[in-house]
């Protein structure tokens, strides 16, 4: 554990150099443990790949007080607690207008279907958030689904789409520009004002992606319309 | 229905404090890039220091005023003119129904804030006012103002304190942090980085200020695993030019970061123009934190304020009154 500080109102948390399940499952319980002390003058907790940040009040704690806290912890202690975390599942509508790219899988051998197959019924881990509100950095991507992302991006990509860009996977909750292979697009909306959670998931969380027909698209896509739409999350405790 | 915007300046946005605690999901805090003049402004106007505030840049709006209420502006400096009168940056001015509040270029730094008494009536979205124009998010419907808009404050009864917000004073010197990747960069690097002029390019915004300057190359690496980004993170992509990150920034970012602007050096950094330089002193993090407790003791303070002795912008009314009952 390397504990520094680059900023007058946060602390900064390495627990590992490389992207993996394991570092992912330490921050989220650090995070987890960090919540539970509930620190006076904590703010806000932001995890990504390798490090873990901690925010607060300049005038209620400091960064040396939160330095020690973080010493104080035993992480391997916490590695033995029982771990929850989110199944969200995501319907998505492969193909078509949806996803415009699914057809360029075809060079590396790979039918519609096959990409379809792969992608889908896949949990994904949430290493984290950031990028644009709501969007996912997710692992777990088959490596035969790896493809370069587009060498003439697009201006404008529909909120709801999902794609793959590299190694990655992941969907764009706002329409943005972008250079992502699409596969397809989902009708739920990945930030919502009025739901609560207003996002879906968070660093820690998995996801699984649901293949649904345009009919199935249609249908979900008035629910949402009228604010009455449902969303799969199943609580998990991990080994 | 306090204003229509008749002309809305080049990027007005409403902003308050920010929009804290949703980091983790990818909401950039936004917020008013000068935070002192937003503190400030609102203060003068005795409303909560959160209040949302117009932020203009560059250049100011010009709006029809629909009901009687007070406003002042603070941080960049320009003219105000209500109808035919002209006013000061920093004084309450009161407002007649039927007047025409203009306000015109930033002369002195490059954002001003226009606070109105009782604050700016917008939805709050999780928990803030602030706009994120890159997501269409809070503010006024998550964009930059458009004429023919109409801007609601919330209910005060602005009362005089008999005081008017100082001039700002201007600084070129910007302290920064050694930052997460500081070790990336070799000598050579960091003697460039504190010896040299950069100059902020065309291509800054509230994202971030793009910098033009001596090349500072990492050999330990330009491409870093995201990691969440900060206010002021001074990150260098290959080419080496620097960019400051701020208020709407991404949450996350995959660039080494050499440094970390002071947040006692935010406001004067972010009231500074495309084409202005800017150079760099070396600062450790708990200097910085004592500035910044300082800085921000100074704002709840009586610091920034002086008396106000030419209350012609108050009486508005009342001369109106007696110049029309003279039939002048």
């Amino acid at each position: 554990m390397k504990v520094s500080r680059y900023s007058e109102n946060s602390v900064t948390v390495y627990l590992g150099d490389d992207i993996s399940e394991e570092t992912n499952k330490k921050l989220v319980n650090l995070k987890k443990e960090l919540e539970d002390q509930a620190h006076e003058g904590v703010t806000e907790i932001v995890i990504s790949y390798t490090s873990l940040i901690v925010y607060f009040d300049v005038f209620k704690t400091s960064g040396e007080a939160l330095e020690k806290v973080l010493g104080e912890i035993d992480l391997e202690a916490l590695q033995g607690k029982p771990f929850e975390y989110r199944l969200v599942e995501i319907p998505v509508c492969y193909g078509g207008d949806y996803g415009p790219d699914l057809g360029r899988f075809e060079e590396d051998g790979l039918s519609p279907e096959d990409v379809i197959d792969m992608h889908s019924d896949t949990e994904y881990l949430v290493y984290m958030l950031g990028f644009m509100p709501g969007f996912p950095y997710l692992g777990g991507l088959d490596e035969k689904l790896f493809k370069a992302r587009l060498d003439d991006p697009r201006t404008s990509i529909p909120a709801g789409s999902v794609g793959i860009g590299g190694k990655q996977t992941g969907m764009y909750p706002f329409t943005s520009p972008g250079g992502w292979n699409l596969l397809g697009r989902t009708p739920i909306p990945l930030f919502d004002e009025e739901r609560d959670p207003q996002i879906l998931y968070e660093a820690g969380d998995r996801i699984v992606f649901k293949s649904i027909d345009e009919a199935a698209y249609n249908k979900l896509e008035e629910q949402v319309a009228s604010g009455e739409y449902e969303v799969n999350i199943t609580m998990r405790e991990a080994e | 229905m306090t204003f229509k915007v008749m002309n809305p300046g080049l990027f007005s946005t409403m902003q308050d404090a920010g929009r804290f605690h949703h980091q983790a999901y990818g909401f950039s805090p936004s917020g008013a890039m000068d935070y002192r003049a937003q503190k400030l402004v609102n203060k003068l106007l005795g409303n909560d220091e959160n209040a949302a505030v117009l932020e203009m840049t560059l250049h100011g709006v010009t709006l029809e005023v629909l009901q009687d209420t007070v406003v002042a502006t603070a941080g960049a400096e320009a003219k105000i003119f209500v109808d035919d009168e002209t006013y000061a940056p920093g004084v309450p001015i009161r407002l007649i129904k039927g007047e025409t509040l203009t306000i015109g270029k930033a002369e002195k730094g490059s954002r001003i804030y226009l606070g109105v008494a009782g604050g700016f009536d917008v939805p709050e979205v999780l928990g803030s006012r602030s706009t994120h124009t890159r997501s269409g998010i809070g503010g006024f419907r998550g964009r930059t103002l458009k004429p023919g808009d109409v801007l609601k404050s919330f209910d005060d009864a602005f009362q005089s304190h008999g005081k008017k917000i100082k001039s700002f004073e201007e600084d070129a010197v910007i302290r920064i942090i050694p930052g997460q990747q500081y070790e990336n960069f070799d000598d050579e690097a960091r003697k460039k980085l504190f010896g040299s002029e950069y100059e902020i390019t065309k291509d800054s915004d509230r994202m971030g200020f793009r910098l033009s300057g001596p090349e500072l190359n990492a050999g330990g690496g330009h491409d870093v695993l995201s990691e969440p980004t900060q206010l002021g993170s001074v990150q260098v992509p290959k080419n080496g030019q620097p960019i400051i990150l701020l208020n709407d920034r991404q949450t996350a970012g995959g660039y080494a970061r050499i440094a970390t602007v002071a947040l006692a050096d935010i406001p004067k950094l972010v009231q500074k123009s495309p084409g202005e330089t800017l150079t760099f002193e070396e600062i450790d993090v708990d200097a910085a934190s004592g500035l910044y407790k300082e800085e921000l003791v100074r704002i709840d303070s009586d610091e920034y304020f002086e008396p106000l002795t030419d209350f012609t912008s108050l009486r508005r009314k009342s001369a109106l009154k007696i110049s029309k009952l003279m039939g002048v």
